[in-house]
């Protein structure tokens, strides 16, 4: 049996899926008991998510031409 | 005429007026290293600590060290140097001459003839020097300060030696003829003789006294803890002058932590093929433990150390490498041909310099761990045991292409590699298409650090145009993206330097791993469809926006920009398990501000 707090030492290696099979066993045993733990893997998966599919920081892409233009105009104008 | 470019500094750049008060004029040492003024300010901080004033041992006392060290390693120009900054210090000329053909008989008091002795053996006799030399010394009236102070200017005496033979200065007077025979020639040894070298011998302190320096409290440890994870002992031996190691940290953050010019993974690989030529297996496990936190293996490092030939580094890198090596075991020896071999190979002179930087702080931590005797750290973090680079068999550690080498140091297969070939030959057509195929990442690093919509679009700019200028220096050991994204973190970092807003990014580790989560309701079991996706996003940008800025970074190079762990760290040049604590940090943090917008209703968290 392992306790919350070598769960959360272990949780992040264990969200990005880098640990061992048997750590990882005993730590969705502990999981599998322990609410407030449960609740502290879901929301963090759920966060990780919700974050990677928010397309968050798109640059739109009439400002990227806009920069991206900008940037041309000024090396042809330097190359020539 | 000196080995590499050399560009004007200011006369009121801070070294050079400090060597004008100290000595009178700015050794040409320096302005040959005009290229990285930052190198340039490491040296001059530890000169200045070690060198200039009179402490425990006399000016004169140190100067003369400095002295026949160079003599020995036949280092011209710190010989006419030292010689006359000791005439100036009012030593006569025929003492000087007396010193450079037998210090033994220049009628020295003993005390001074032992003090030399010990200096000559530990700089090029180093693998006898054992805690008898120490107690010679300590017969001779010296105190642990004298004796800390003697190594520190054996290692500095090394480090400006090995790195003159570099950068080959022009003589600042006109130059002493060496006679030739004078000089004990350095034993080029085996490297692989260092598998066998000596073991620890159950010693846990160093041969002279300590005193205990907390990181909470001592500005230099916290940046030393956050570098290796621990205070090795070789930086612990050298307690009692605090002010050395202040100058010491900096300067191994300026030459060896900065990687605008290297990548730290090409640093670290020199610092490690040094420290095993030097046969020092302390720095070799030491350094090892790093390359390893960047991602390599370590057999990888092991084969570095043992015969980086063998390893699966680029070419290009094995050449700097057998630069490096040649540098620091045969520093006389050094010629232009050299140069122009790395010149050919596409390094650039700011890269030459760097490598050659680093080989001469090698030599400098080297000589300080073997001359203060500081033991193998032995509370060195999980997975060292397997690792100590007491190598049992120097056979056929051989490792195949890929296993697990980090991008930066091999080359790669890269599907911007046609586009890329014609910009830098000036196809600006080529270097657009480059540009759009990769403008959503570089919009993205600049916002991760920089945190502003604004700002990032004018940087944005600016990191594209340093891009086309600097695409000729790339050399495919990288992927493009990854050349490009970096240049465009510089970019970032650069303004944040500009606006003074560095602290944000350097805070100590210290409390990441206090954080404990403090929401624990249960979520939504579908989130997602709670909000809208454009206020989803709104929500996001805003939570990771509001993150602390070090935190900010992780989460956006991780998260959203998806590179992996390993390419964090490496970016930001962090170990890889201080980024997995900060990640984790700020993952916490993110999850902490979206959970009143996600949380099941009170109502419902029953489960």
């Amino acid at each position: 049996m392992i306790t919350c707090d070598e769960f959360f030492a272990e949780f992040g290696d264990y969200l990005e899926n880098r640990i061992p099979a048997d750590v990882r066993q005993r730590l969705e045993e502990h999981l599998s008991h322990c609410r407030a733990c449960h609740v502290l893997y879901d929301s963090t998966l759920k966060t990780l998510k919700i974050v990677t599919d928010s397309s968050s920081f798109e640059l739109p892409s009439s400002v990227s031409d806009r920069i991206i233009d900008r940037v041309m105009a000024r090396l042809h104008k330097e190359q020539s | 005429m000196p080995f590499l470019r050399e560009v004007p500094l200011d006369d009121d750049f801070g070294p050079f007026v400090a060597y004008r008060e100290s000595y009178g004029f700015v050794p040409n040492f320096f302005r040959a290293q005009a290229l990285l003024p930052r190198l340039i300010e490491a040296q001059a901080s530890l000169e200045g600590v070690i060198l200039m004033e009179g402490k425990a041992l006399s000016r004169i006392q140190k100067q003369k060290i400095h002295l026949v060290i160079a003599a020995a390693l036949q280092d011209t120009y710190w010989v006419t140097t030292r010689i006359a900054t000791l005439q100036s210090l009012g030593v006569s000329k025929l003492q000087v001459g007396q010193l450079l053909e037998n210090f033994q008989q220049a009628g020295l008091p003993t005390a001074e003839v032992a003090l030399l002795d010990f200096c000559l053996k530990l700089s090029l006799d180093w693998q006898t020097v054992g805690l008898e030399d120490i107690e010679k010394l300590r017969s001779q009236q010296f105190d642990d300060f004298a004796i800390l102070e003697a190594v520190l200017t054996c290692a500095l005496s090394r480090f400006f030696s090995v790195l003159s033979a570099g950068v080959r200065p022009e003589p600042d007077f006109e130059p002493y003829k060496l006679t030739g025979a004078g000089g004990p020639a350095i034993k080029s040894p085996d490297r692989r003789s260092f598998a066998h070298g000596p073991q620890p011998q159950g010693r846990k302190e160093p041969y002279i006294r300590t005193v205990y320096l907390s990181p909470k409290t001592f500005g230099p440890f916290a940046g030393v803890l956050k570098t290796h994870g621990f205070i090795p002992n070789v930086y612990r031996a050298q307690s009692l002058r605090p002010d050395v190691l202040q100058a010491a940290s900096s300067s191994v953050r300026a030459i060896l932590i900065t990687a605008d010019v290297l990548s730290r993974i090409q640093k670290e690989c020199i610092f490690v093929a040094v420290s095993a030529a030097i046969l020092n297996s302390y720095c070799v496990a030491a350094h090892c433990n790093l390359l390893r936190g960047f991602g390599l293996s370590p057999e990888e490092g092991d084969q570095i150390a043992l015969d980086h030939h063998q390893s699966s580094l680029s070419t290009a890198d094995k050449s700097l490498l057998d630069f490096a090596l040649k540098l620091a075991v045969r520093p006389s020896e050094i010629c232009l041909e050299d140069i122009d071999g790395l010149r050919e190979l596409g390094f650039a002179d700011e890269q030459i310099l760097e490598c050659e930087a680093i080989t001469a702080l090698s030599n400098y931590v080297n000589m300080l761990q073997i001359g203060l005797g500081a033991e193998p750290d032995f509370e060195l973090p999980r997975g060292y045991e397997q690792n100590k680079v007491y190598l049992s068999e120097a056979g056929d550690r051989h490792t195949g292409e890929g296993s697990g080498v980090p991008a930066s140091v091999m080359a790669v297969e890269d599907p911007d590699a046609g586009f890329v070939v014609k910009a830098q030959v000036g196809d600006l057509r080529a270097f657009e298409e480059l540009i759009r195929r990769h403008s959503s990442s570089v919009y993205r690093v600049l916002m991760a650090i920089l945190g502003n919509p604004e700002e990032s679009q004018d940087a944005m700019q600016d990191a594209l145009l340093s891009a086309f200028k600097h695409i000729g220096g790339f050399q495919g050991r990288a992927k493009f993206s990854t050349w490009l994204v970096s240049i465009a973190r510089n970019t970032a970092l650069q303004r944040l330097r500009d606006r003074k807003d560095m602290q944000s990014l350097d805070e100590s580790p210290e409390g990441e791993e206090e954080f404990r989560p403090r929401q624990i309701r249960a979520w939504q079991d579908d989130p997602e469809q709670i909000h809208s996706k454009s206020e989803t996003k709104k929500l996001v940008e805003q939570s990771i926006l509001g993150l602390p800025s070090k935190y900010r970074i992780v989460v956006m190079l991780r998260d959203i920009e998806q590179l992996p762990t390993e390419d964090v760290a490496r970016q930001l040049g962090l170990t890889v398990p201080a980024l997995k604590a900060r990640l984790l940090r700020g993952r916490l943090m993110l999850r902490e501000s979206l959970a009143p917008h996600f949380a099941a209703s009170v109502g419902k968290a029953a489960i």
